[in-house]
């Protein structure tokens, strides 16, 4: 029983350890967002004075005419257009990528790798886009996030669509199916649990995106919620309660991701990143 | 219903020519079975018949129709894959209808004809369920009942039974000619396994390195295989093989003899055949039998006894190892010098190119 | 049947595998990444106004290097993703051993590890820049209560780079945890059960099999997190804007800041040069990290 006493140790301090690390800094936002003004000045880690993350969240939504109502509607739209895209896209190229061996094969992965690896060329890109009628555009966002979220999508669907039997396509394409019919009706549904990942992955990444609206959604009217926190810090400068309940807000779709995901993102995320 | 035509069929993959040139004609209703060594090609073959493979070169008749360049789906065919090919996310309800509904068959004749595929094969209480909740041999059976839904006139089968228990495969391949029985489609059918050749097929396709080797039903591959290739494929255990000179020729048969076998009388086609030509004898294990002043001696090696039959392995004086097959039971020892008679009217003979001397 | 009726006919018969499923995809990604990407090598050597582009070969480039505080970005970018790589690789992979090992509360502990890596990159910034305000923050008011003086994490000019390297680890090495806990999940129980039987100690057990055979995943968390490294912009930005003065400023935030006063086409010079520095440094990095695993 000698080992379990050294467990039970080790088990109590890497509780007590991950909890000042990892935990105490979100307990600290929580907190923050209960107080009011003068208390939130103090920015110590004490028991809030009263309730008032309602009041607080209502000034933090109302701030510069509902500003925020608007970047939620905004990132919600980027988030959900851009993913759905990214994962019928990443899909078909994974496919074809994974069955069919071509000479341009090489030359494929090589663009996907360069995707994962080249920072986007911002300026020229500006300069595209508004040649194109979309800068600070909300279509200019969703498919600047497509283009530069595909390659990642890719491997993970590549990696998997390998271990996909291609028996299965010709078994469908003798029952009468067409490629579509093969993609749609065979492979999608299969694919499940990479989409899964794909979703959180992506979903998380892009809600969370700042660089990109940063450069490619000036303004207030098309602002996501990362946008808007950067715009309100100078606002908030001294109100650290708002500046926190703001953080908290932009924080609760991911935890809502988080916890209906959590088991399938350890899994979905490992199997494609250590093998792609 | 209809029969099949292969007219110089050919297959490369860049410069790999891996069918070369195949001619064959499948009359309506017959059981074909290609069988051959991995990699001879028999599944490739299969896979342009369904339409998965280009054709090459050569043309391909299905019924009436030149289909080198019809889908798959226009062929009227349906294919058993030796995975089973099942789709996972899909019921057995669903896996059997995939096809139908692409068809757009309307829902109520789908219905009707998936559950009559499933009463053939005795599944309807797997209706609901998902193939990975189902054995082997009932996702055997699922494949089959997707293939029979769709009403082919041409089966085609891809080592069906290779992912079977030996039980289970023995059952699976009698249900198989149940089928084709039943249903009296056309079916083809690939193996490596000579037995389940022997046992379904009505014809025998034997391929090897890409060329039609032999075709013709079972017992006349087993009695008259047309060279060595087929001689050493068909038949279990395998036939035996002694190198032979030409002794003597008279009228209506040879006498040979070699370092393991003196002056054997064969009654084989004489014609093109000279004295001293080198040949090759061939005797099955079971044309051979103990006899106190047998043509062939050898010291036992090693002894199977499998109660009904007993298995002997011998060394001939040259080195050379043969099996005789023995009706009941004997108990030899190791190191015996044994005396056998061969069956001389079963033995075949091969010219110096592999190919048969029999008549 | 002649060859050339069969000929006509072949064309009929559609792929299985279309080559067209890669067009839409093709069209995104090349518009949107690879044309601006090729454009951005033209652009770095001109003066350009968005509106008008005037070729001075390589003066921007040459004003790169000639200016300290753009040399000094291009080093700190390399620091930083040197350690923050460095510390995601280690403290990730003894995360990982201690998760897969018989420890209470895993659960918690892989939830509670992994979850900074879903939270926004600017609000973990800006909490972290309230947490340590070298007066007013949490992690200084906590020192000074058992008699440490807490440095200026962000003010002091030699430790600012590091302080947000530091939260860049703190937010990261939840995602280098995970893919380390599926690399040692996939290693074979019996190398562990062998290496008993040969009498390995834990600590043996951990150099001998752990490591070696855990290589994948390490090439996967160094590779991952040394691009994501050279790239940084956002958590930077948060927390400090590259300040005090150039401290900690890195390249992308130079391409931010050059952007921003109007130089457009030094800050693609800036870009080009992101480009080349992660081609120079991670290409090599993969082709040594891979080869030496030839075995698989």
């Amino acid at each position: 029983m000698k080992t379990s006493r050294a467990s039970l140790f080790g088990g109590f301090a890497a509780i007590a350890a991950t909890f000042v690390v990892f935990v105490i800094p979100f307990l600290f936002i929580i907190l923050m967002a209960f107080k009011d003004k003068q208390q939130s000045a103090l920015r110590d880690f004490s028991w809030p004075n009263g309730f008032h993350l309602f009041e607080n969240v209502y000034e933090v939504v109302k701030t510069r005419n509902w500003m925020m109502i608007t970047a939620f509607i905004n990132s919600t739209l980027i988030t959900v257009i851009s993913v759905t895209l990214l994962i019928v896209l990443a899909a078909m190229v994974g496919f074809v990528l994974a069955r069919r061996k071509t000479r341009w094969n090489g030359l494929i992965e090589f663009l996907i790798l360069a995707g994962l690896m080249i920072p986007p060329a911002v300026v020229p890109t500006i300069w595209l886009l508004q040649g194109l009628k979309l800068f600070g555009t909300l279509h200019g966002m969703i498919l600047i996030q497509v283009a530069y979220n595909l390659p990642f999508s890719i491997i993970l669907y590549r990696a998997f669509i390998a271990t996909i039997p291609r028996e299965l396509d010709e078994a469908a394409v003798i029952d009468g199916a067409r490629p579509l019919d093969v993609f749609f009706r065979i492979i999608l549904p299969l694919l499940w649990p990479v989409t899964v990942t794909n979703i959180v992955v992506q979903s998380v990444g892009i809600f969370n995106d700042f660089t990109n609206p940063l450069y490619y959604l000036p303004g207030n009217q098309n602002a996501t919620v990362q946008l808007t926190l950067y715009n309100f810090q100078s606002q908030f400068s001294t109100a650290y309660n708002l500046l926190f309940t703001n953080i908290l807000l932009i924080t609760i779709p991911p935890l809502i991701v988080f916890m209906f995901f959590n088991r399938q993102i350890v899994a979905g995320m490992t199997a494609g990143a250590v093998k792609g | 219903m209809a029969g099949l035509e292969l007219k110089n069929i050919q297959k490369t993959y860049g410069q790999v020519e891996v069918i070369k040139g195949v001619n064959l004609k499948v009359e309506d209703g017959e059981f074909v079975v290609f069988v051959g060594p991995s990699g001879c090609g028999k599944s490739t073959l299969l896979r342009m018949i369904a339409g998965l493979e280009d054709i090459t070169g050569g043309e391909l008749y299905i019924g009436d129709k030149l289909c080198n360049d019809v889908e798959p789906r226009d062929r009227s065919i349906a294919m058993v894959f030796q995975s089973y090919a099942l789709y996972p996310h899909m019921t057995v309800y669903d896996n059997v209808g995939f096809g139908l509904k692409l068809a757009k068959t309307p829902k109520d004749v789908r219905d009707q004809k998936i559950r009559e595929a499933a009463r053939i094969l005795k599944m309807e209480h797997l209706l609901d369920r998902k193939p990975g909740q189902l054995s082997g041999g009932q996702r055997q059976r699922v494949a089959i009942g997707r293939a029979i839904v769709r009403q082919p006139e041409v089966f085609l089968f891809d080592e069906p039974l290779s992912n079977l228990d030996a039980a289970l495969r023995v059952d699976t391949r009698m249900e198989i000619a149940k089928l084709h029985a039943d249903l009296g489609a056309t079916m083809i059918y690939v193996t490596h396994d000579q037995v389940e050749a022997m046992t379904l097929a009505d014809k025998i396709v034997v391929l090897d390195a890409g060329v039609v080797q032999q075709v013709g039903s079972p017992i006349e591959l087993y009695q008259r295989p047309a060279n060595l290739f087929v001689a050493g494929f068909i038949g279990s255990p395998k036939m035996n093989f002694a190198p032979v000179k030409v002794d003597a020729i008279d009228a209506d048969g040879v006498t040979v003899s070699g370092q393991d076998v003196i002056n054997l009388r064969l009654p084989i086609r004489t014609s093109g055949v000279n004295v001293g030509d080198a040949l090759t004898l061939g005797v099955r294990p079971h044309d051979l039998a103990i006899a106190a002043s047998g043509t062939i001696i050898g010291r036992v090696t090693l002894t199977e006894r499998l109660g009904n039959e007993t298995i002997v392995n011998v060394e001939l004086p040259s080195g050379a190892s043969w099996l005789a097959v023995l009706a009941g039971d004997h108990i030899l020892n190791r190191g015996e010098s044994l005396s056998f008679h061969a069956e001389t009217s079963k033995a075949v003979v091969f010219d110096k190119n592999g190919q048969s001397l029999v008549s | 049947m002649t060859a050339s009726a069969v000929a006509t006919l072949k064309t009929q018969r559609r792929p299985l595998y279309p080559g067209w499923f890669y067009a839409p995809a093709a069209v995104v990604y090349s518009v949107l990444f690879l044309a601006p990407t090729f454009a951005s090598l033209y652009f770095s050597l001109t003066r350009w106004t968005l509106f008008d582009a005037t070729f001075i070969g390589f003066d921007n480039f040459a004003q790169f290097f000639r200016e300290p505080f753009l040399i000094q970005g291009l080093v700190n970018t390399v620091i930083y993703a040197v350690i923050t790589s460095g510390l995601k690789v280690v403290i990730g992979m003894l995360l990982a051993v201690m998760l897969t090992s018989q420890i209470m509360a895993r659960g918690y502990l892989r939830s509670v590890i992994f979850f900074p890596v879903l939270v926004s990159t600017i609000g973990v910034g800006m909490t972290f820049t309230v947490l340590m305000h070298p007066t007013m923050g949490m992690i200084n008011q906590t020192l000074a209560m058992i008699g440490i003086k807490g440095p200026g994490w962000l003010v002091d000019p030699k430790l600012a780079l590091f302080s947000v390297a530091l939260v860049d680890v703190w937010k990261g090495v939840g995602l280098a945890t995970v893919i380390y806990i599926a690399g040692l999940v996939a290693i074979p129980k019996d190398y562990y059960e062998a290496a008993r039987i040969d009498g390995a100690t834990k600590l043996q057990n951990f150099f001998y099999v752990t490591l070696p055979l855990s290589r994948p995943a390490t090439a996967t968390v160094i590779t991952l997190s040394f691009i994501g490294g050279l790239r940084t912009f956002d958590l930077i930005w948060a927390m400090t804007k590259g300040g005090p003065g150039f401290a900690s400023d890195t390249v992308a935030s130079v391409i931010y800041k050059q952007y921003q006063a109007g130089f457009y086409g030094l800050s693609t010079a800036g870009n080009v040069v992101l480009f080349i520095l992660i081609a120079v440094l991670v290409v090599p990095l993969t082709m040594v990290l891979n080869r030496k695993q030839g075995h698989e």
